[in-house]
């Protein structure tokens, strides 16, 4: 045979084998998996009214191994308690927020994920963990099943807890001038925080004593302290410190979180303050 | 080379390749069916087997029986998420709550009660919460998403997803409820005094194992209510036992093992307040009361001549209810204090042994200014009996004096001497325990610090 037909047929030859050797790939079927979503209760259709669809916020508070730490030993909320909490949330950060910084704000600089715990964070030193807020991504609010709409005090807590969890997204997102602030008060920043009075630590230049932990919560502390107060209550607050240096410190803070709000947001600080005054006066007088 | 073999080579190589380049790379498959099929077909058999019960689910939980006992839980699952429980942690927790629960995928398939309900009260870690200082920050140690296991007899096995990766986790078991388990929920708290018990039935109470051959016995520590937990123990080991309720009486884990039998469900007896469990074949266990020791030990020998000084002193108010007390004690100091000036009490009941001085003497101490009373002993063993004999040899004071002490001091110098054993628990104090008890098992027995 001529060698370019022989080897012609070579190819060919190599070529079929190629083809059908290669051929038993299964092609894959129909998926196996549940595609089917889940049904929704009257609750969930709620929060997706309410969170998911106007603020793309998802609010959870079915039990999710993956969302809380498994070393804790927490519990999820009674259903009942779920939609109170959640309209709190929504009437006194949401709402202010919304009105001040504008409809977009929150869809913008939010948690996409608001987890809800029922228990209590129990942390080894004797004190609660209330809220956690991580990587400007989604916070978790503890205590939810002790939430009693009538007590003024529990309700007040809630909140606090809440402003003060989203200052660490919002810083998260954007962060503060840390450097600037830690010169204010130096020395007063400690681990053992919670020995300390509130008292005592406003005298020397901390709103409040968690807020001496460190920089980070000193601002957080601040900012929802002044938040959560009305103006006659902050101006109380000031009046009662009789260090006047310890005064001048809080109040300077005061200046970088309200120069905070106005060049990263453009947001009026004061006016978001008696915003969430006016919703918190609505939420706890209903 | 020239080219028409180099082309040959070529040719027989590139078939080589392919040839050697589709091997078979299917895995023998060791199921029938996919993973992802095998996890649906086992959670659809979940979410089926939880409907299948017509009354719901009954579950003893014990979340962790080194240290806890059993809390048991009734669960009714509906086709729409929700379940409704009831479960005897309290009072409370005995009405119907509903919440949601839910099928999820964990390491395994597991079910999931996602909102709050009765189970969750056992991993509450609010610091008022925790039935220990050990466990505070911890609640009861419990969990709510249980990994499914499969089904045996009838029975659903689950294991806490918490301590699944521990290999000496328990399995949970939920098993058919029936109505009556809903209505009787609640008498799971009239066990709770037998538990605890009383020994106007016998001045000891311990545990007696009967293999069909021999009994083995043990004593039956004090039960704490809080944690649901006690021990049994003789003079090598202390074997820890949580305790659940049940209306006729009570389900332990861990369960006492005879051979190859597992007892666990004990059947209370009012009359003689003793709970027994029975196997096959002659094999049962039983927590029962009598006057005779369960355990005699040689912890006597610590007081005999030649040992140095040490001292035992039952003390008031702090041991007046200690449980190992026994009735006739408690009479007979109630008698004494009877017979005392309002103002006055026995405050101490001492016994000094082996003082360089004194030797070893009795002293009856009181409240309220009345002066102490000594009765001196010498002392003598028993070997064979496991006792120390305390023989009169004098008082401190008359005989008119001495009269209001006579009864209770006749127990402790009685011609058959004293056991005397050195306990595993506390009370009251954290000083070591003992008990001395009349050797003639009359049901005298009397509890001590070791001073």
């Amino acid at each position: 045979m001529k060698i370019v037909t022989k080897y012609k047929k070579i190819a060919v030859f190599v070529g079929v084998l190629t083809l059908a050797s290669c051929a038993q790939e299964d092609q894959p079927k129909e998926s196996q998996l549940d595609y089917n979503p889940p049904v929704k209760t009257e609750l969930d259709t709620w929060i997706d009214t309410n969170y998911l669809v106007p603020y793309n916020i998802n609010a959870q508070y079915k039990w999710n191994q993956n969302t809380v730490d498994n070393t804790r030993y927490l519990f999820p909320p009674t259903i009942d308690k779920v939609k109170p909490a959640l309209e709190i949330v929504k009437q006194i950060w949401l709402a202010s927020y919304a009105t001040i910084g504008g409809a977009d704000f929150v869809k913008k600089i939010a948690p996409r994920e608001i987890v809800l715990v029922g228990g209590v964070n129990s942390n080894s030193n004797g004190t609660r963990t209330l809220g956690i807020a991580e990587g400007g991504q989604r916070i978790t609010l503890f205590e939810v099943d002790n939430l009693n709409t009538k007590n003024r005090p529990i309700v007040a807590e809630f909140i606090h807890t809440i402003q003060h969890e989203y200052i660490h997204i919002l810083n998260q997102t954007k962060p503060f001038d840390e450097q600037a602030w830690g010169k204010i008060t130096p020395s007063g920043y400690t681990a053992t925080w919670h020995l300390e009075t509130t008292a005592a630590s406003r005298e020397l230049g901390f709103i409040t004593n968690y807020a001496r932990s460190n920089v980070v919560e000193d601002f957080a502390e601040t900012a929802s302290i002044i938040l959560i107060s009305t103006k006659a209550e902050y101006a109380a607050i000031l009046a009662g410190i009789t260090s006047a240096k310890a005064r001048a410190d809080i109040q300077r803070k005061e200046a970088i979180v309200v120069q905070y709000f106005k060049d990263t947001f453009n947001m009026d600080f004061y006016a978001l303050r008696d915003e969430a005054e006016k919703n918190t006066t609505n939420v706890i007088n209903n | 080379m020239k080219i028409k073999y180099i082309f040959k080579y070529l040719a027989i190589a590139s078939i080589a390749v392919q040839l050697t380049s589709c091997t078979e790379t299917e895995v023998e498959q060791k199921f029938d069916k996919t993973p992802t099929e095998r996890l649906n077909a086992q959670k659809s058999e979940l979410q089926e087997v939880l409907l299948t019960s017509p009354d719901g689910w009954k579950a003893v939980y014990f979340t962790d029986d080194k240290q806890l006992g059993g809390f048991t839980h009734l669960f009714k699952f509906t086709a729409d998420g929700k379940v409704e429980m009831a479960s005897d942690f309290n009072t409370t927790s005995t009405t119907k709550f509903t919440s949601e629960y839910d099928i999820q995928l964990g390491s395994t398939v597991s079910l999931v009660f996602t909102t709050r309900n009765r189970i969750h009260l056992l991993s509450d870690s609010s610091p008022s919460a925790s039935p220990t200082t050990a466990l505070r920050g911890k609640g009861y140690l419990g969990d709510f998403q249980f990994l499914y296991y499969g089904q045996e007899n009838g029975q659903l096995i689950f294991k806490a997803n918490r301590t699944a990766g521990d290999s000496t986790s328990k399995e949970i078991r939920f098993v058919k409820a029936t109505a009556q388990d809903w209505n009787d929920i609640s008498k799971n708290f009239l066990m709770i005094p037998n538990v605890i018990g009383s020994n106007v039935f016998g001045a000891n109470r311990g545990v007696e194992i009967n293999d069909g051959t021999t009994k083995k016995t043990y004593d039956f520590n004090p039960y704490t209510t809080i944690t649901r937990f006690t021990s049994y123990s003789n003079t090598t080991s202390t074997n820890g036992v949580g305790i659940g309720y049940s209306p006729t009486g009570i389900v332990i884990s861990p369960a006492i093992v005879v051979g190859d039998q597992k007892l666990s469900e004990f059947v209370y007896n009012s009359v003689d307040g003793s709970f027994t469990a029975t196997g096959t074949n002659g094999v049962s266990a039983s927590i029962k009361y009598s006057n005779t020791p369960f355990v005699v030990t040689d912890d006597y020998k610590s007081f005999l001549p030649g040992q140095p000084q040490r001292v035992l002193g039952y003390i008031a108010p702090n041991l007046t209810t200690a449980p190992t007390n026994s009735v006739l004690c408690k009479t007979l100091i109630d008698k004494i204090n009877a017979g005392l000036p309002a103002t006055q009490s026995l405050a101490r009941v001492q016994i000094v042994f082996n003082n360089a001085v004194n030797g070893t003497y009795i002293q009856y101490l009181f409240n309220g200014g009345k002066a102490t009373i000594t009765h001196f002993v010498t002392t003598k063993e028993n070997a064979a009996n496991k006792t120390i004999i305390l023989t009169d040899d004098g008082w401190t004071h008359n005989a008119a004096t001495i009269a209001i002490l006579k009864d209770l001091d006749a127990q402790i110098t009685n011609p058959d001497g004293l056991y005397i054993k050195k306990e595993v628990f506390t009370f009251n104090a954290t000083n070591r325990l003992y008990t001395l008890a009349n050797a003639s098992n009359n049901g005298f027995r009397i509890t001590a610090y070791q001073l």
